[in-house]
């Protein structure tokens, strides 16, 4: 019963975690530049909720997730701007150092907004748990686990479904030649980073509920991130899920039956298994280098 | 090592001291007292707790002070504290300087505070800031020997436990907790059925509770970050775990139980130095609404430790203590009656050796004081 218990934590966690390792994904092949902004563009996130339940008191989370997933995509566009577009030309390490820098902007922004205390944001559709055959089930975290699966299904169904999705990975494929056929290959960056910054928006407000908020917490989520995507390939955006689900399990699971110490270790040991026996990860295409 | 002084020529200085600087007191001094504290990173909200008792005993000065403070950000490295202080000394001689809690910045600062002969006035926690022999360091909170030993007391001796349960962070903050916890169950015949780390990343406690209650304890004992607290209280609770859980400090950060629902802290209690939102007395009272309207915030034991042992500083520099070495030896000779608690140097430079014990009665998130412990580390 209490493994139950434990996997249902760890698949909402892992779901949540998934969105910021998607995010990554999005922006890793647009723009073939590590976004270490990610984990603060969820921090962020996570403070947008605390600040809009602010202005809209008592309202659950998913009303506020629609506002705060609109407001992080248009950081996510400031982020491009700012940080990506004037040294797309550059060696990838300017792109490497302005995220950082962005990064810590939004860690001291968020300190001088909200001081330092960790806040919680509201839950989706409120607290409590209910009973499922003996099973005690966090109402939050079977709706963390059912709006994940919604925006991954989503952000899938744009990709494949649609012209935008078309544009999108076009542009993520091969920027030169879909330029040549007349995508507008820097209004897709920009939407990539949108979408990027949406998606850690959204992991940001269901991340902040159960575990709080902190300006600090940014670095160990890119961290959490840039090993999801290393499991599951580099670019792959269904290899970051499962990384992400990967790292959850390890986090939740594992834990249980070793130490969190040992959990940590037999983590990364996985994670060079998996490099070893496939260098480019559960999903990833060995003909192909992104990044 | 140098002989010891006899303890009638130390009384015969200090009282030589009090009454030289008494006589000297200059009409209206300007002091420098520089505030180096980390209120960014990860530290950002003890090093805001800081900043702010320090700030605060500044504004309280005696009306014939006139004191020149500067607030700079140290961060969270080594380098940033050693900057910072370079920064602060490079404009004059501060007489004293509030420095940063972080353990590792202090270890830093200690070689430069000695050249230079600046006393450096902190709350940090690391045990071995005073152990290197440097007369520069004044530590206003109790360390671990102190806390905890009144931590693992009041489990055993006052709810009569003696099967804790101890979960500590993999920080060094963490594991120096543990340690001393462990040596002050060992002096009281106590072994804890559970130990176990755990890193401050880890958002999900029901791993670690579930392996600790298969371990039958009678008593959660933590030992974590803020963060981590307020989350595995917050499990527990859920739980439904039904022993007592008796935490770290962080438990007593007002901003901690501002995480948590009034009934999820029932029957948990936590070790500080003080807890100023309790009251206690007029002072402390005053100190908790003057802290209010200035930070809108509510203070903890970290901002009244700094509060106090600034406060000191400025009530030495007001009666006259004109140099830092002047202060120096103020700090390290003579007995201050603080918010907090009495302090007094004992040779190192810790000068703080009680502990209060806080607990919640499950209606607010204002702990109650259920029990003081004064001179631990004597005991």
């Amino acid at each position: 019963m209490i493994l139950a218990q434990l996997m249902v934590n760890g698949i909402a966690l892992g779901a949540a975690y998934a969105l910021v390792a998607l995010g990554f994904v999005l922006v890793l092949n647009a723009t073939g530049a590590v976004n270490f902004a990610q984990g603060d563009l969820v921090m962020a996130g996570g403070f947008l909720a605390v600040a809009l339940a602010g202005f809209i008191p008592d309202a659950p989370g998913f009303v506020l997730l629609p506002l705060v997933m609109a407001l992080m995509a248009l950081l996510g566009i400031a982020v491009s701007a700012t940080a990506y577009l004037p040294l797309r030309n550059r060696p990838p390490v300017g792109v490497f150092i302005s995220t950082i820098a962005v990064g810590i902007i939004l860690q001291n922004g968020a300190t001088v907004l909200f001081g330092p205390e960790p806040k919680a944001a509201a839950p989706l559709f409120g607290g409590g748990a209910f009973t499922i055959a003996g099973l005690q089930v966090p109402t939050q975290s079977i709706a963390v686990i059912a709006t994940a699966a919604l925006l991954i299904a989503g952000q899938y169904w744009l990709f494949t479904h649609t012209q935008l999705g078309r544009r999108l990975r076009a542009t993520a494929q091969d920027p030169g030649m879909a330029r040549a056929c007349g995508i507008p290959v820097t209004s897709m960056i920009a939407l990539t980073f949108a979408l990027g910054a949406a998606l850690a928006g959204a992991a940001g407000l269901l991340l902040s509920n159960q575990f709080f908020v902190t300006p600090s917490a940014g670095s160990g989520l890119i961290l959490k991130a840039y090993i999801a995507v290393t499991i599951g390939g580099w670019g792959s955006l269904p290899g970051a899920v499962i990384g992400a689900l990967l790292i959850a399990a390890f986090e939740v699971v594992v834990s249980y039956t070793l130490s969190y110490t040992a959990a940590t270790a037999a983590l990364y040991l996985a994670l060079l298994a998996i490099l070893a026996v496939r260098p480019q990860g559960l999903f990833g295409e060995a003909s192909r280098r992104r990044a | 090592m140098p002989p010891r002084m006899p303890p009638w020529k130390k009384t015969l200085l200090t009282a030589a001291l009090a009454a030289a600087v008494a006589h000297a007191a200059p009409a209206s001094a300007e002091v420098d007292i520089p505030v180096l504290v980390p209120v960014t990173g990860f530290l950002a909200l003890e090093g805001t707790s800081q900043r702010n008792g320090a700030v605060l005993a500044i504004r309280h000065a005696a009306d014939r002070l006139r004191v020149r403070s500067e607030v700079i950000d140290t961060g969270t490295s080594p380098e940033g504290a050693v900057t910072a202080l370079e920064r602060a000394s490079g404009r004059g001689k501060p007489l004293a300087v509030a420095a940063s809690m972080l353990g590792t910045q202090m270890l830093a600062m200690l070689p430069l505070a000695e050249e230079y002969g600046i006393p450096l006035v902190t709350v940090s926690g690391t045990a071995s800031i005073t152990e290197r022999g440097n007369p520069w360091v004044f530590r206003f909170f109790p360390g671990d020997e102190v806390t905890k030993t009144a931590h693992a007391r009041y489990v055993v001796e006052e709810l009569g436990r003696r099967r804790p349960a101890v979960i500590y962070q993999t920080t060094a903050y963490g594991q120096s907790g543990q340690a001393h916890l462990r040596d002050a169950f060992a002096k009281l015949g106590v072994d804890p059925v559970f130990e176990e780390g755990v890193d401050p990343g880890i958002r999900d406690m029901l791993p670690v509770l579930t392996k600790a209650m298969a371990a039958s304890p009678d008593v959660l004992v933590l030992h974590l970050h803020s963060g981590p607290t307020a989350l595995f209280v917050r499990q527990a609770a859920a739980s439904a775990a039904g022993i007592p859980i008796v935490a770290g400090s962080a438990m007593h950060q007002p901003s901690t139980a501002a995480l948590l629902e009034p009934a999820e802290l029932k029957g948990v209690c936590a070790e500080t130095s003080a807890s100023p939102v309790s009251g206690g007395s007029p002072e402390i009272e005053k100190f908790t609404a003057d802290y209010r309207s200035s930070f809108n915030t509510d203070p903890d034991a970290f901002a009244l430790g700094q509060y106090d042992g600034i406060a000191m500083v400025l009530d030495a520099a007001a009666k006259g203590a004109a140099t830092p070495e002047d202060i120096r030896d103020v700090l390290s000779q003579t007995t201050y009656k603080g918010l907090a608690m009495t302090y007094r140097s004992d040779g190192k430079g810790n000068m703080a050796r009680s502990a209060t014990i806080v607990c919640y009665d499950g209606a607010s998130r204002i702990p109650a004081v259920a029990k003081r412990y004064e001179a631990v580390a004597g005991q």
